[in-house]
């Protein structure tokens, strides 16, 4: 039983973190649930019009294309990211000279401030000079309109989200590196090639740390093209080629001050990130005694 | 089956020497005990002939070939780690068809061998179990089949015991005997525990700091220790060494007064095992005092103080003398090892 004195001091030290969430998650949370059934633009008061902003989100075709936007990103973003990661984490979890040098290299990126990273990107696919299309025309590849073609824009987007992986990359080489070198020892006397190793050995016992990441990285996703969207490719080309729900969100609360709609699209996005999730859950469920080690 | 050959092998990791020329021959169907202490390079000679490390200098060879650069899988052996190494995502079957499936043997012989494997270990009850379903005792089992089940030439088993509790340490000790009589595969096995080492090996090789200290069946081991480490790391508890001092043709050692022998060197150490100390609580012998006596079931050690020198006597269990008391101890001339204390060696 704790004393009188020590349940003081545990709350005077959760105190600042409850604190925290509580004006800046919960309140706001709430706030947002309030506003979205209502018209409210900063400057009169909040209206109260019960559903008609889900109701008018239907209707609305950008919105449409912004849900639509958002689902292709993750569907392409994710796989390729976890792959990234994985990868990166095969490669690099060994130890060897300049080891820490490439790894530093690999979670470099996720540092790099958004805006900074951005700015960055816009130079290295601008179709004139930027380095990306110079290189791949040296070598005869294609050198697509990054920021004028919507399907290029798109692949842009996904392209510079790439990059960003350093947490899974780390995640996923602690989880490589805490498996048994034995198990390898093993698999080297007894003839088991690389590719077996991995098949049957490797991903199965990574499995829990990776779907963990994948579940982690869509939700993830659905907020991380906000910054690329607004800098990079500013929603478009048209017709919102990039426009994503986060940016949609941002466009028609701080740009068309629709405070009201901004929160029930909040809101549809809080739903279909939690729907998405609770299908993979149970795809994994399914499968699970796949994975219980 | 096959013999396995250590020759002059060498194995370096950067400024260590962890073997030193290592001149080694296990013969076919034979068991062998590697022992030695910790860092004596007993894992690392055990690896070499996996193929699991490479050697800096020397050769191995096994059944007459020449292996020393011959990947692991190639060298027809089977390695039964301490940790046992099993894959806790796969059942006890497919552990145990793990070697015959990555090498691409059909599923059903594969079911047949690991039938077999399993059957010869006794763990056939068990093959529908995930790993952390097991107790320590059965994961061990299923590690044995798993290196029984590809029939390879060798057996390297690298302190496979060690993780399991005192009881079912000595279950599996004989169990692991029995096993060998069956199959009758050569089996490197190595470990620090002396006891399993006397009790398991046809022959035992003793390492220390790389080099082999002597090599013989389990008997010769304890009863002749070529120098005075084999004399001490071997039998338990330690044998008593004494620095000998040579008066009017007596070696005076520790509380021990023995005729001293022509021929001996300047400097001379005498060993007398635990079990040749003969304590009375007559008048015969020096006199000891008894500072700690330990219980252990069958037997007593006392730990005694004797003419300055500290020593230990194995007694029944009957003899409990009061600390602080003072009782006569004594040798056998005959139960005496005399060592040079220059380099140890033993003195015949």
């Amino acid at each position: 039983m704790l004393r009188d004195r020590e349940r003081r001091e545990y709350a005077l030290m959760l105190a600042p973190y409850l604190v925290g969430i509580a004006v800046l998650i919960a309140l706001p949370a709430l706030i947002t649930f309030a506003l979205a059934l209502t018209e409210y633009d900063l400057i009169r008061s909040p209206r109260f019009i019960g559903t008609q902003n889900f109701r008018d989100l239907w209707d609305d075709e950008v919105f449409r294309t912004s849900i639509r936007n958002s689902l292709m990103f993750i569907l392409f973003a994710v796989p390729l990211r976890l792959l990234g990661a994985v990868s990166l984490a095969l490669l690099l979890h060994r130890r060897f000279r300049g080891v820490a040098a490439y790894r530093t290299a690999g979670y470099l990126p996720t540092v790099v401030p958004d805006v900074a990273y951005a700015l960055l990107w816009l130079w290295i696919i601008n179709p004139l000079y930027g380095p990306l299309n110079l290189a791949l025309g040296a070598i005869g590849g294609p050198t697509p309109s990054w920021l004028t073609d919507p399907r290029a824009a798109q692949w842009a987007v996904i392209i510079m989200s790439l990059f960003v992986i350093g947490e899974g990359f780390i995640v996923a080489m602690a989880t490589r590196q805490g498996i048994p070198g034995e198990l390898y020892e093993l698999g080297d006397i007894e003839d088991a090639s690389p590719f077996f190793m991995f098949w049957r050995v490797t991903l199965p016992l990574m499995a829990p740390t990776l779907l963990l990441l994948m579940f982690r990285d869509t939700i993830f996703s659905f907020q991380a093209n906000f910054v690329p969207a607004l800098i990079v490719t500013e929603g478009g080309p048209p017709p919102y080629a990039t426009t994503y729900l986060p940016l949609f969100i941002y466009r028609n609360g701080f740009e068309y001050l629709r405070y009201g709609y901004a929160s029930a699209a909040t809101l549809t996005m809080f739903g279909i990130t939690a729907l998405i999730v609770y299908l993979q859950y149970r795809i994994v469920k399914r499968w699970r005694h796949a994975f219980v080690v | 089956m096959a013999d396995l050959r250590f020759a002059g092998v060498r194995k370096d990791y950067g400024e260590v020497r962890a073997l030193r020329g290592l001149d080694l021959e296990v013969a076919d169907g034979e068991f062998l005990v590697l022992v030695g202490p910790s860092g004596c390079g007993k894992s690392t000679a055990l690896r070499t002939a996996a193929g699991l490390e490479e050697v800096t200098e020397g050769s191995i060879h096994i059944g007459g070939r020449d292996v020393t650069d011959v990947k692991p899988a190639y060298r027809n052996v089977s390695m039964v780690f301490q940790s046992y190494a099993l894959f806790p995502h796969l059942s006890v079957e497919e552990n145990i068809g793990f070697g015959l499936r990555a090498r691409g043997v059909k599923p059903g012989r594969a079911r047949d061998k690991v039938l077999a494997a399993a059957e010869l270990v006794g763990c056939e009850q068990l093959l529908e179990r995930k790993p952390f379903q097991l107790s320590g005792g059965e994961r061990q089992r299923v590690a044995l089949a798993r290196a029984l089940v590809r029939e390879p030439d060798v057996h390297l088993l690298d302190e496979p015991l060690s993780n399991l509790d005192a009881q079912l340490r000595v279950y599996m000790r004989a169990e692991l005997k029995r096993l060998h009589q069956n199959v009758g595969t050569t089996m490197v096995y190595v470990t620090h525990d002396q006891i399993e080492a006397l009790t398991l090996g046809d022959r035992v090789a003793v390492l220390n700091e790389g080099v082999l200290q002597q090599l013989g069946p389990p008997d010769a081991v304890y009863r002749r220790p070529a120098n005075r480490f084999v004399a001490r790391f071997i039998g338990s508890p330690a044998m008593n060494l004494f620095p000998a001092e040579r008066m009017d043709g007596s070696l005076h050692a520790g509380p021990f007064v023995f005729e001293a022998r022509p021929n001996l060197p300047e400097r001379v150490e005498v060993g007398v095992r635990p079990e040749h100390v003969r304590v009375d609580e007559g008048d015969q012998g020096a006199a000891a005092e008894v500072q700690v006596v330990e219980m252990a079931g069958n037997e007593t050690y006392l730990h005694l103080k004797a003419s300055d020198s500290p020593l230990v006597a194995r007694v029944g269990a009957d003899v409990r003398p009061p600390v602080g008391s003072t009782v006569r101890v004594s040798a056998r001339p005959a139960d005496a090892y005399l060592f040079d204390a220059e380099t140890g060696e033993t003195l015949s």
